[in-house]
């Protein structure tokens, strides 16, 4: 199971143009029905994880023991693309997901740069322990999915109707943001930062101008300002998580305002 | 040159500011709309393509419509308004039809369709309804946006305000404006059509010798609010909605005359099936309820006769919009490159 990042990046592309599909068909290759029954997955994923660890150890060991030009680095990305585990966790828990990328390109930037071996050995543990996370994570969304607490990942068509979940899905969306940067699909997070203002903040911006036009005139600004040009400046995933970050509180805010409003909402008829 | 239409047309501006938010937002239709009670039952299948709306609000529409008529079964089909139409010209094509109706947020992506013969003819006593100006024989606005030239009431007399958008290029008065925006560029791609594009990248540059950037329209407005510009462009709804919030903010809007600076954009719908149910669900959303609602809760501009828009705008027959096709806006490529050209994008 190996996926190149162009035929990757026109899936996104493609899913986005059509601009109705849910947003968890957007990972790395092809989602399937899997991310649905994840209790029956788990003794895979944790075997990924480990065989991950090995992976990416020897990785490692071999640039310590024998310097830079004995590694191929384009594997640590193929590593983490012959796995199942990582749609699991693209699709339960995109936080997460971005700090494994984050990691993983550390790595890769630390040997190509020629790094000492502290410093790789720093981001190798910083990847353990988003992986370790990760499972975590999917094991706890694997229990709530079997007692139905969690939403069904959408495979279909499917877009947010109200204004509360136009907001979850635009944070849901900025996640993917951080994901797809931490990816180094730069151009694919900005795409993204650029459709899901057009495509969603601005079906709800009306409504919230009336209720808190400087938290509107903050989030527009925020939209096609701040996160756009943290990336292009290639910022660092860090610096655009926190950017991400503070966008969520603000959302928060935005979720609470908007549906305190449509309570109040007269009847069309 | 200098003669102005704002807000002074209804006497509107000086009271806006006073009047408690519920009487604002409160509208007597005159006489003339045609009411949901004389409108017939929808009985039968009918898959609507949406392009996205107002924040759930045109889903609030379709809501109340599906429950004053149970044995109506609407599919909907949710999407930016141009992927779309691009979806229904390209089933078309294919020889599929899976659309009955397209309801669309902008008349781009209505000409998409219209274009290729797809749209059903309609009654004459459904675009009868329509406003002068705004019957089409294959697709119906729904409602409408106007472009505006909000103030700083404080910076700037409104007398002192070219009531010719091209005039704006040679004042010396700061402007706030967003080259980036989809709607500002639907403006100049209006100006371009009516003005040639020489005229337009002239505008564009005399413009930017006094403008200020800002990301997006609600920006300008603000900015406008704070002091920063004197004036700038944007969708009329910005400042109302602002106003609404914020009773005595210091803006207030200026309109000019036949030409793109008082541009009406708006949403339409057409029918890609023949037979009644179509049109009368067409029906329902140019009824006086649906027209009303769409007014008071989304400040969009009625098109049908007899719904008065939002408070805090100039009657229609007040205002002079552009004589333009409304569908060839989407001819938006020239635009950009001239905008690209002059360095204002």
């Amino acid at each position: 199971m190996t996926f190149t990042k162009a035929p990757r990046y026109i899936a996104l592309a493609v899913a986005l143009a059509a601009g109705s599909m849910s947003l968890p068909a957007l990972a790395n290759g092809e989602i399937t029905d899997q991310v649905n029954h994840l209790s029956e997955h788990l003794g895979d994923y944790s075997q990924e994880v480990k065989w991950l660890e090995g992976k990416y150890g020897a990785v490692v060991d071999t640039y310590a023991n024998e310097g830079k030009g004995k590694v191929d680095t384009a594997q640590l990305i193929e590593f983490w693309e012959e796995v199942n585990f990582h749609s699991a966790i693209e699709t339960q828990y995109v936080p997460i997901y971005a700090s494994i990328w984050q990691a993983i390109y550390g790595i890769k930037q630390g040997i190509d740069g020629g790094a000492d071996i502290s410093v790789v050995r720093e981001q190798e543990q910083k990847l353990k322990e988003a992986l370790w996370q990760a499972l975590g994570a999917v094991k706890l969304a694997a229990q709530y999915q079997k007692q139905g607490l969690v939403d069904k990942v959408r495979t279909t068509e499917s877009e947010p109707t109200t204004a509360p979940e136009v907001v979850d899905d635009i944070k849901n969306r900025l996640h993917k943001v951080v994901a797809k940067y931490a990816e180094q699909l730069t151009e694919v997070a900005t795409t993204l930062v650029h459709d899901t203002y057009l495509q969603r903040f601005e079906g709800i911006e009306g409504a919230l101008i009336e209720h808190d036009a400087e938290l509107v005139e903050d989030l527009e600004k925020d939209f096609n300002v701040t996160l756009p040009q943290a990336i292009e400046k290639d910022a660092g995933v860090d610096a655009v998580r926190d950017i991400v970050e503070a966008m969520q509180t603000k959302l928060d805010r935005a979720k609470t305002l908007l549906a305190d409003a449509e309570k109040n909402r007269k009847d069309v008829f | 040159m200098h003669r102005r239409t704002f807000l002074q047309g209804l006497g509107a501006a000086a009271v806006f500011g006073s009047m408690p938010f519920a009487s604002r937002l409160s509208w007597a239709a005159s006489p003339g709309a045609v009411s949901v009670d004389s409108l017939p039952p929808l009985v039968g299948d009918l898959t609507l393509y949406l392009g996205r709306g107002e924040g759930g609000l045109y889903e609030n529409v379709l809501e109340a419509i599906q429950k004053r008529n149970p044995k109506l079964n609407l599919r909907i089909r949710r999407g930016g308004s141009a992927a779309l139409a691009n979806t229904i010209v390209a089933e078309a094509k294919a020889g599929v039809k899976r659309a009955d109706l397209f309801w669309a947020v902008d008349t781009g992506s209505v000409g998409l369709v219209t274009d290729q013969q797809l749209a059903k003819p309609l009654p004459s006593d459904l675009t009868g309804q329509l406003k002068s100006g705004f019957q089409y024989p294959g697709w119906t606005p729904v409602t409408g946006r106007v472009r505006t030239l909000p103030y700083n009431t404080e910076r700037v007399q409104p007398d002192a305000i070219p009531d010719d958008i091209m005039a704006l290029a040679d004042s010396d008065l700061a402007i706030g404006w967003a080259p980036a925006y989809a709607s500002f560029q639907s403006f100049v791609t209006a100006m371009r059509l009516l003005e040639g594009n020489k005229a337009t990248a002239n505008w564009l540059r005399g413009v930017n010798r006094n403008a200020k950037k800002y990301a997006g329209e609600l920006g300008v407005v603000m900015g406008v609010e704070r002091g920063e510009v004197d004036l700038g462009f944007a969708n009329h709804y910005y400042t109302l909605r602002l106003k609404s919030g914020k009773p005595d903010a210091n803006v207030d809007l200026a309109f000019t005359k036949n030409d793109a600076g008082c541009l009406v954009n708006a949403s339409g719908i057409l029918a890609l099936s023949d037979g009644d149910l179509p049109v009368n669900f067409m029906r329902y959303l140019l009824s006086r309820e649906v027209q009303s609602y769409l007014a008071t809760e989304a400040y969009e501009i009625p098109l049908v006769e007899g719904v008065a828009p939002p408070q805090g705008l100039p009657a229609m027959d007040t205002l002079s919009p552009p004589d333009i096709d409304l569908r060839k806006l989407a001819d938006l490529r020239p635009t950009l490159n001239i905008m690209r050209d002059v360095g204002v994008l």
